[in-house]
């Protein structure tokens, strides 16, 4: 079926790079008005969750002396993502540790990253992350009709990975109609169509940027999530990421650099790319029940092939791996 | 002469005792037969049809679940590489190659295009024909691919780009 060609954008947003593929005409018009669309609510979100901008939305809410905030409406998704997070993870995926990121030292938009093999060199024995005891992401409640979020203050909230999966999540749930459609945000990749046509996703490696898998995907969520982009030097000259071990509030370096994770949608992507890395290399697999690419210290790669055929077991009982049901319930 | 007693032509002969037990034998032994013949039908029919729901089943669910082997051809190159060095797990460990990488990063935005053609090239190809994710922003280039043709429209008011009629590839990195 020809639906014409295939509209494509590119832009620096999040601190990073997005883009947006589309063919065909749908529910958001023809393909270029899609593109411009997405480029236009990326940039303005942007502008909304980012914890850097002093009047950005997220930045009112942290500060705000209330308990209870009135919220725009994807804000409070955005909350009810960090309780959906939290609660699948057992705590190990929480966003509301900001204050221990800006003690590490992530106050800011970061330039250069540390080399990734230096900051490998410097890093502390690798060890598993952990929930944390003090689990704030349950302080939450989200009230998505009203449009409020209760806390208590001093609970505050970084939108990190979560927020460009669920922007990717509700991009594609508004391009429905179109052939095909892909957006990127900043590596939170949700791909579909009404062709049902599949879309190479390619992984590229944290050390050097090859390619290290491509995967032939269609209608699903991709997300990476590592410690080779936003890392630094901490105060004590030690090196630093912005993915910290919930039980320690410090940096976790678990002997793995990078994640890949396939799932339904971006958002469960992000979660699941963020808690098999935190979970080590011995536990990381069972969090990708859908597929995806585990990069280890030493370069070394792990691919998990999606599921090619499902199995009646699998089909009755909804699940083939650990935490599958969990995760998919959600 | 001794004469003997001829059954008259309307009156049948009474059949001796022997006669009746071959009979009944014969009766239960053909009784017996179609009480087979009609157990190894129904076998028959039952394994047929069960069969046939097995492989219809297997292919429905197969396409049911997204994975037409028809519309993948990046597996066919991929999965392969990917089992050969794990055997039936299908997960592989596969030790970093030699910095060959020639993944074109490129300052500046690029817009991809990758015809269908490209999804069945190599790892090396796949390198080749990416543009890699940019690390700076607005739509000022786009990288040529040999995979596919490729034309800047410029016209839209978000910048956007026409690419060819295949479906371009998507790299996913750590933001």
């Amino acid at each position: 079926m020809n639906h014409g060609a295939e509209m494509s954008g590119t832009f620096a947003c999040f601190g990073s790079t997005c883009s947006a593929f589309v063919s065909g005409s749908g529910r958001a018009g023809s393909a270029a008005d899609a593109v411009a669309s997405i480029r236009r609510n990326l940039l303005a979100w942007h502008r909304s969750f980012s914890r850097f901008i002093p009047d950005s939305e997220l930045s009112r809410l942290n500060r705000d002396p209330g308990e209870q905030v009135l919220v725009s409406p994807l804000m409070a998704r955005f909350a009810q993502a960090v309780v959906r997070a939290g609660s699948l993870t057992g705590g190990l995926v929480d966003a509301t540790m900001v204050e221990q990121i800006e003690r590490e030292g992530y106050t800011q938009d970061l330039r250069d990253p540390l080399p990734l093999a230096l900051a490998l060199a410097l890093a502390p024995a690798r060890k598993r992350a952990a929930a944390a005891s003090a689990r704030n992401w349950q302080l939450l409640d989200v009230d998505i009709a009203a449009g409020t979020v209760r806390r208590p203050t001093d609970v505050k909230l970084d939108s990190g990975g979560l927020a460009k999966g669920l922007f990717a999540d509700v991009l594609a749930s508004s391009l429905a109609g179109h052939a095909r459609f892909a957006i990127n945000c900043a590596g939170d990749i949700a791909v579909g169509g009404a062709d049902g046509l599949t879309r190479p996703i390619r992984v590229e490696s944290p050390f050097d940027g090859r390619i290290l898998h491509t995967f032939e995907l269609q209608r699903t969520g991709v997300a990476t999530s590592g410690i080779g982009r936003r890392s630094w030097l901490d105060a004590d000259g030690g090196p630093a990421h912005h993915l910290l071990d919930p039980s320690t509030g410090k940096p976790a370096f678990t002997g793995i650099v990078q994640v890949t994770a396939l799932a339904p949608g971006a958002l469960m992507a992000e979660i699941q790319a963020k808690a098999a890395l935190l979970s080590g290399p011995r536990d990381a697999a069972a969090w990708l029940p859908h597929g995806g690419v585990i990069v280890l210290d030493d370069g070394s790669h792990e691919v998990i092939e999606p599921p090619s055929v499902v199995t009646l077991s699998q089909l009755s009982a909804g699940r083939h791996r650990p935490h599958a049901h969990a995760l998919e319930d959600a | 002469m001794q004469q003997h007693e001829t059954p008259s032509p309307n009156q049948p002969s009474r059949p001796s005792p022997e006669r009746l037990e071959a009979g009944a034998l014969a009766r239960s032994r053909r009784s017996a037969m179609r009480r087979r013949v009609r157990r190894i039908r129904r076998s028959v029919a039952g394994v047929a049809a069960a069969l046939f729901s097995a492989a219809f089943l297997a292919v429905y669910v197969q396409l049911a679940s997204g994975h037409d082997p028809a519309l993948s051809t990046k597996k066919a190159t991929t999965t392969p590489t990917s089992q050969a060095s794990t055997g039936s797990t299908g997960k592989t460990t596969e030790k970093r190659a030699a910095a060959k990488a020639t993944a074109a990063n490129q300052s500046g935005s690029t817009t991809e295009s990758s015809g269908t053609g490209s999804s069945s090239s190599s790892s090396s190809n796949e390198t080749a024909t990416s543009s890699s994710t940019p690390s700076t922003g607005s739509e000022t280039s786009t990288s040529t691919s040999s995979s596919g043709t490729e034309s800047s429209s410029g016209s839209s008011s978000s910048g956007s780009k026409q690419s060819s009629q295949g479906t371009s590839a998507v790299t996913t990195s750590q933001s």
